[in-house]
């Protein structure tokens, strides 16, 4: 839609996905497609309870069951170390961990599992699961994270610690961590203001809402040796913490990466694998666990819900001079929220020189949160671009406007220390402002909304090796599961590389003892790390074809270039050789050398953040509180598209389940802390119908730190469209709903409030 | 050689510094920033390796590698490391 030319012959064109054809003929391998001779069918009995200790499990009846060839519990896991290991925000607590995996001294949700059979077939486990005795003395829940903050709340882990608290509390709450960054002095900023706004959010916990339940297979053999095939968002990461689960040394476990039916952060994590391997251990043989969708909602982990404070003040003439917010986030059963991100985020759009934030990370009766697109930004986000909405309506400047005026820039300092190294967020802003809709009128009960949002993007460890065949096609194996249609992208950079055909590439992704280590894909960092990867591994074959020209010709191989897939003499004097094709060097493989190969692996840096700004226009129904997107149109700096197809889809992707978030996305408990929502007909994602076409901006402010200009594309995008909706419906009916979801009786009840004052 | 500045995060400096936040080290790379801070407060070498994302003038790094270069008069600056969806 907004092509830029770039003078590549590759990137930035949209050819047809590798992965396309056996996609739309349903040939594709899904974890759940997989099946082995003699496979066991694995199920897991999980709690009824959102709360209780766990007396005793009786296993035996259902160990006896014919048909029934292993039970596992929590007993037969290795218990591991209290401790926190590794960075702060992705601390892992391995104690924690296979607690979730496999409930041990309580359950702590709904769903939480107990226990696992494998059998026969479906029919006998889930008898065998029935004969599964388990004694519970049911505990006093709690699910909100302001009541799981309050002093007499019931507690999750009776002897929980609140870290980053001085001095160290000597009570236990629920508060696993508390933390706090600054810069400049906020009663300066205060001071400096003419008007300030604070103002209270909540945001519900929502699910990733991948289509593709979780699935895996695992075949351990007698030595120990453990395959595992299974949708995730990284095999990798899959193997380190099967093998960590279990004992074994990572070397013992291989993994197979199927096609992945969605992920958006919450397949960065393992709830089946450790439990399939232990059953198949058990019992010799094969075993399949596939979840059901109740199991995904129940048990697999949506991203926090929070509950916020943000305070803003500004100028009369639009400068934003102190900001400050309270993030309270729920972790879900056990610690790990994304409030860190959110802390860091919140205000990072914007150059406020006096700007303080504070999370807490808050275990209540859910289950674990895990990663989801941009964790952590997105619900602050909602809170903080709400208050910049008010401030521009109160000092009466256009809310684009005053963004820009405060748009962060390169060499701005950021809340968590450095200055900004890139820019890209002006440029989205004036993509909007100059948008030739942005100022159409609206009509009755309609009304126009805009946000912005921030994600760091990510980088890291990466790898791929790249071969090519007798007949000069090549193959391109990457680490990186293909979620967003990243196999088509790493096929364009290595055309673009080799000066090939992009049909000439065909890229896999490759399981992990066939490529080395490579980070989930997550972050939004595989078209930037796995891409450097590509790329110079491929610079290194073009090395190694220049060398085998020079051979070929008997010349010095500092005369032979590489130009539009040839092998050419960089000058008359080198001889009159007639450039040679990839496929003729390729020819001669075994003459000059042997198979033509090649490897890199990088740990990827100075990846650049993204930034996006969208307006989307709604009209509210005031008698039955119905939102309806009439307009939504998503500015975002994507560095360079290498496919632009696949960018544009991310951009609405992301737009969309941000709509959903805001309008209709939430988790509903009943007194017990039950799950009444666990199914897509009440958990309501918002489906094409509920849509208009959603209009994605490439604004492209080339990365200099990739080859090809490349930043992730794939987050920041839902950073926006809660805020964006809130202020629309706010422009429309003159109420500022400050509660997710923004669903039709809240937008009742707002309506018959009294009217916002801003 | 170059001379830089070193800032870590509150609360990484909380736990491991004494609560002293900013430092000026003579680096050719990040490897020597480490060692130095390391010689300081042995043990904090491998913290930093493990615990943080760094920037350099601002440009990030999911992961501190040795080889990333220092030049004279640039910002170092440790924070927590970050996590994706």
């Amino acid at each position: 839609m907004n092509d830029v030319v770039t003078g590549f012959k590759w990137v930035g064109t949209r050819p047809i996905r590798p992965d396309g054809v056996p996609k739309v003929t349903g040939r594709a391998m899904y974890a759940a497609d997989m099946a082995m001779a003699g496979q066991l069918v694995g199920k897991i009995l999980r709690s009824p309870h959102a709360h209780a200790r766990i007396r005793s499990i009786n296993t035996a009846k259902a160990a006896a069951l014919p048909g029934v060839k292993a039970v596992v519990t929590a007993k037969d896991f290795p218990d591991q170390k209290f401790e926190y290991i590794g960075p702060e925000r992705v601390a892992v607590n391995f104690w924690h961990v296979t607690r979730n995996i496999m409930a041990r001294e309580k359950v702590l949700y709904e769903g939480h599992a107990v226990a696992a059979v494998a059998a026969i077939d479906s029919i006998i486990a889930d008898q065998a699961l029935a004969l599964i005795e388990v004694d519970y003395e049911v505990l006093p829940h709690v699910i909100d994270v302001d009541d799981a903050m309050q002093p007499d709340a019931p507690l999750l882990f009776e002897d929980m610690i609140t870290r980053g608290v001085e001095p160290t509390p000597t009570k236990p709450s629920n508060i696993s961590k508390r933390l706090e960054f600054q810069i400049g002095d906020l009663d300066a900023g205060w001071s400096q203001a003419d008007v300030i706004v604070e103002k209270e959010f909540k945001t519900a916990a929502v699910h990733q809402g991948y289509i593709e339940p979780h699935a895996c297979v695992v075949r351990v053999d007698a030595d120990g040796q453990t395959d595992v095939w299974s949708s995730s968002q990284g095999h990798f990461v899959v193997r380190a913490l099967t093998a960590k689960l279990l004992n074994k040394p990572v070397g013992d476990v291989r993994c197979s990466p199927a096609e992945i039916g969605g992920g958006f952060g919450g397949k960065t994590v393992v709830y089946l694998e450790p439990v399939a391997a232990l059953l198949s251990q058990k019992s010799g043989r094969p075993v399949k666990i596939t979840m059901s969708r109740d199991d995904v909602f129940k048990a697999t982990g949506p991203t926090s819900g929070g509950s916020m404070w943000v305070k803003m003040g500004v100028t009369k003439d639009g400068k934003i001079t102190a900001a400050d917010g309270i993030f309270k986030f729920q972790a879900g059963a056990f610690p790990g929220s994304p409030v860190m991100n959110a802390c860091l985020c919140a205000f990072a759009p914007y150059a406020i020189e006096n700007a303080h934030t504070v999370g807490y990370d808050v275990v209540c009766n859910r289950p674990k949160s895990a990663a989801y697109r941009a964790p952590g930004s997105p619900i602050s986000a909602f809170a903080v671009e709400s208050v910049v909405d008010m401030l521009a309506k109160k000092i009466g400047m256009d809310p684009a406007e005053l963004r820009r005026k405060n748009a962060a820039g390169i060499g701005t300092p950021m809340i968590y220390g450095p200055k900004l190294a890139h820019g890209g967020y002006r440029e989205t802003l004036e993509a909007i402002i100059n948008h030739p809709d942005y100022k159409k009128p609206l009509g009755p009960n309609q009304g126009r909304g805009v946000a912005s949002g921030y994600w760091f993007n990510g980088g890291g460890e990466s790898s791929a090796t790249v071969q090519i065949n007798a007949d000069g096609t090549i193959l391109v194996a990457t680490g990186s599961p293909d979620i967003g249609g990243s196999r088509a992208s790493m096929a364009i950079m290595a055309a673009e590389t080799f000066g090939v055909d992009y049909s000439q590439v065909r890229a896999i992704v490759a399981d992990t003892a066939s490529v080395g280590y490579t980070h989930v894909t997550g972050g939004s960092r595989v078209t930037f790390a796995t891409g450097m990867a590509v790329v110079d591994a491929s610079k290194k074959l073009v090395d190694d074809l220049r060398a085998r020209a020079a051979m070929i010709w008997d010349v010095d191989v500092e005369g032979v270039i590489w130009e539009n897939g040839h092998a050419k003499p960089a000058s008359s004097n080198v001889g009159d050789f007639k450039p040679m094709s990839l496929k003729e060097i390729a020819g001669k493989a075994a003459q000059t050398g042997g198979p033509l190969t090649s490897a890199a692996s990088v740990n990827a840096g100075g990846q650049a953040p993204g930034f996006t700004t969208q307006f989307c226009d709604v009209e509210v129904d005031p008698e039955t509180g119905k939102v309806t997107i009439l307009r939504f149109v998503a500015a975002q700096d994507v560095g360079r598209a290498i496919h632009p197809s696949y960018v544009e889809g991310q951009i609405q992707g992301g737009v969309v389940q941000g709509i959903g978030w805001a309008l209709n996305e939430e988790y509903i408990y009943d007194a017990k802390g039950r799950l009444d929502n666990a199914g897509f007909l009440d958990y309501r994602c918002p489906v094409a119908s509920d849509l208009p076409m959603i209009e994605p901006i490439l604004v492209e402010v080339p990365n200099p730190a990739h080859p090809y200009g490349a930043k992730g594309v794939g987050e920041v995008n839902i950073c926006a469209p809660m805020a964006a909706i809130a202020n629309a419906i706010d422009s429309a009916i003159h109420r500022r709903l400050t509660e997710l979801p923004m669903s039709p009786p809240k937008v009742v009840a707002a309506v018959d409030a009294e009217a916002a004052d801003d | 050689m170059g001379l830089a500045r070193v800032v870590l995060s509150s609360g990484f400096s909380r736990r491991y510094t004494g609560g002293k936040r900013e430092f000026d080290i003579e680096a050719k790379s990040l490897r020597d920033v480490m060692k130095a801070l390391d010689e300081l407060y042995p043990g904090l070498g491998e913290h930093l390796e493990e615990e943080t994302t760094v920037a350099i003038d601002g440009e990030i790094h999911d992961q501190p590698g040795y080889f990333q270069r220092i030049r004279d008069g640039c910002e170092v600056f440790f924070i927590p490391k970050l996590e994706g969806g």
